[in-house]
């Protein structure tokens, strides 16, 4: 009908009727790059969301690792390293701190009009959702095996063992342990959307994840062995997720079976440890997934009776 | 049951075609009440009111935003109910919270809105610089939104919703808290827009814009319709010229005073007379030409005038016609906006 180079480009009535839009599919990619493009915009975000962790990784290393040997020894076994025991904790940890702060970019879109922009789009809504939670989940991969060398790197320093007394499993086991930290951060990123569906509040949002952390972390057998521990803190650490995710990580690491909350022999060595934790962690992405889903539909239509 | 509708677009169907919308909130606020709206293509439609009175809710009703209680809304022939995705891709919305990425750069918010509304590669980036030129980001097109003053980040959102090249835009309040000078700006796009076609529904709470850029508007007061007409047509429904007179002394007694002489004066047919803080206010057909006659009686009379103002209606008058009060009293009732002073008309194109 019309020259689409000439001057009518600025409107449309002479030419299309309607945007083409696209598949679900690449809904989702365009949303993984806006998300991915904008946390390469704040280096300092993600550079925050593993400081902490490393901080944590070199001093804990430090100091515990003098004491820690004793009850290791009684528990994992006397060849293993309290930097090898640590790097699950430190692993979780960061997914932690990248999952914890994924609502803030859903309050900062409300914030800022682009969440109703998107939903006035013909852009696929579970494809928008999905495609940041994909980007927070490179983000994830990308800490974890950032955290993965630093913690050879420091065992190598400090006693120079090999890879594969370091990652006894091998590539199986770098893939497992990124895996696990993908599926823990899932729950915490739900955790995390849920805190902003409710607030509306990004100071609120940041302010709940830093305060969960630290006692989540401790009272969980990240640190030291549960068994060691008072017996109020081993009854939390049951319904605790960090302690899931660690001892997952931990069994990848060590190369066995480290379940310290309950004992499963239904399988053999490790995956005694790796199957019951991921089922635990599945269920919670369920539950806080399904009620973040949940929120995230009532946010999207109408406030109308 | 619905009977089927066609369902392709053609050349005589309404841009809009929204019947006894009513929309109530979970608090029981009874944001629109029965509003009706027919909307041609090609027309630019304003839609007038204060704040509060529905305006938004309306807009998001007819951006599939918001299902309303009762009603039903066809937008370039689809259905928002049961085509909602066939309404979002044939038109163009700007709210009236600036919506742009500002971690973004202008040019990313324009490739990004391309993206999303399958605009095809190979066409993106001759859009990109079409866009930016029209809006006149092109020189800052690489620096993030967050650099930008107000006035940029509305012109990037309004390119941001032509990437596909929608035949109706839906704009609301698109200059409200602007500066004269990027007012203009705006205005001068979205003629540029109608000019080439594109049909646009603009809210308002200024006068002067639908003045200047509307075919037809409506008037909605408290979620309901008041008026639909034509500017010049509903200027003449006031009744005529107006003159302003302002007295010396403009004590209620005096006032009343002078109003009698006016109205015993021969000099008049028909007029409507209201008291001002300063003097008062006659609206009448011949109020133009009866200005000497009436200083003459009114002189005899040893009534002292001040100042005196002969002019034809405004909106403003026609909004204090139609609902008893004056627009700008309405919005300060509103509170919390920020009003910017509007240049007289003289800048043009």
């Amino acid at each position: 009908m019309s020259n689409i180079t000439d001057e009518g480009d600025v409107s449309g009535s002479d030419t299309a009727q309607k945007a083409p839009g696209n598949s679900s599919v690449a809904d989702m990619q365009i949303s993984v790059k806006r998300w991915l493009v904008k946390t390469s915009r704040n280096p300092f975000v993600t550079f925050s969301s593993l400081i902490q962790p490393v901080i944590f990784f070199v001093l804990m290393a430090e100091v515990l690792g003098a004491i820690v040997s004793g009850a290791l020894a009684q528990t994992v076994g006397s060849d293993i390293n309290y930097i090898t025991y640590l790097t699950p904790a430190i692993v979780i940890q960061s997914a932690l701190a990248a999952a914890a702060v994924s609502g803030i970019g859903l309050v900062d879109d409300m914030d800022t009009g682009m969440f109703e922009k998107l939903l006035a789009s013909p852009m696929d809504r579970g494809a928008m959702f999905l495609g940041k939670v994909l980007s927070e989940v490179v983000r994830i991969v990308v800490q974890t095996t950032i955290i993965l060398l630093l913690g050879y790197v420091m065992l190598y320093l400090q006693s120079g063992a090999s890879v594969g007394s370091y990652l006894r499993t091998g590539l199986l086991g770098f893939i497992g342990v990124i895996a696990i930290a993908v599926i823990f951060g899932g729950a915490f990123m739900a955790f995390s959307n849920i805190v902003a569906l409710v607030t509306h509040d990004q100071e609120a949002t940041t302010m709940i994840a830093n305060l969960l952390t630290f006692p989540l972390l401790f009272i969980s057998s990240a640190f030291v062995p549960l068994e060691v521990l008072p017996g109020w803190i081993q009854s939390v650490a049951v319904v605790n997720p960090i302690t899931y995710g660690v001892d997952g990580v931990r069994a990848f690491m060590l190369g066995q079976n480290v379940m310290t909350v309950f004992y499963v022999t239904a399988f053999s060595g490790l995956w005694n440890t790796v199957i019951p934790s991921v089922a635990v962690l599945i269920g919670f992405n369920v539950v806080l997934g399904g009620f973040a889903v949940h929120l995230l539909n009532r946010a999207s239509k109408a406030k109308v009776q | 049951m619905q009977v089927d509708r066609v369902r392709q677009p053609n050349e005589e169907q309404l841009a809009i075609d929204a019947a006894d919308i009513h929309v109530t909130y979970a608090d029981g606020t009874e944001a629109v009440r029965g509003v009706d709206l027919t909307v041609e293509k090609g027309e630019f439609f304003g839609f007038l009111g204060p704040n509060g009175a529905g305006k938004t809710t309306t807009i998001k009703t007819l951006v599939t935003l918001l299902h309303p209680n009762h009603g039903s809304v066809t937008i370039n022939g689809y259905d928002v109910e049961t085509e909602p995705q066939a309404v979002s891709e044939s038109i163009g919305y700007m709210a009236q919270e600036t919506s742009v990425d500002e971690e973004l750069t202008a040019r990313e918010n324009i490739q990004f809105a391309c993206k999303v509304y399958g605009v095809p590669a190979s066409e993106q980036d001759e859009r990109i610089e079409k866009l930016l030129d029209l809006v006149g980001l092109t020189d800052v097109a690489d620096k993030r939104a967050e650099n930008y003053s107000g006035g940029m980040k509305k012109r990037l959102d309004a390119a941001t919703v032509l990437v596909h090249r929608p035949p109706l835009v839906f704009l609301d309040e698109p200059t409200t808290g602007l500066d004269p000078e990027a007012r203009m700006r705006l205005w001068n796009y979205f003629e540029q827009l109608n000019e080439h076609g594109t049909t646009v529904f603009l809210t308002t709470q200024y006068l002067e814009e639908v003045d200047r850029l509307c075919d037809r508007l409506s008037v909605i007061q408290d979620g309901k319709i008041i008026a639909t007409d034509t500017p010049d047509a509903l200027k003449s429904a006031v009744g005529g010229d107006i003159l302003d007179l302002a007295l010396e002394d403009s004590s209620r007694q005096e006032t009343e005073r002078a109003i009698e002489v006016v109205r015993e004066s021969d000099a008049l047919e028909a007029a409507t007379i209201e008291t001002t803080d300063d003097g008062f206010t006659i609206t009448a057909e011949d109020a133009r030409e009866a200005v000497g006659d009436l200083f003459v009686a009114l002189h005899k009379a040893d009534v002292v005038v001040t100042g005196f103002d002969v002019r034809s209606p405004t909106l403003d008058d026609v909004f204090l016609t139609l609902t008893g009060e004056s627009l700008e009293a309405s919005n300060q009732d509103g509170a919390n906006e920020q009003r910017v002073t509007v240049p007289e008309q003289e800048v043009a194109e």
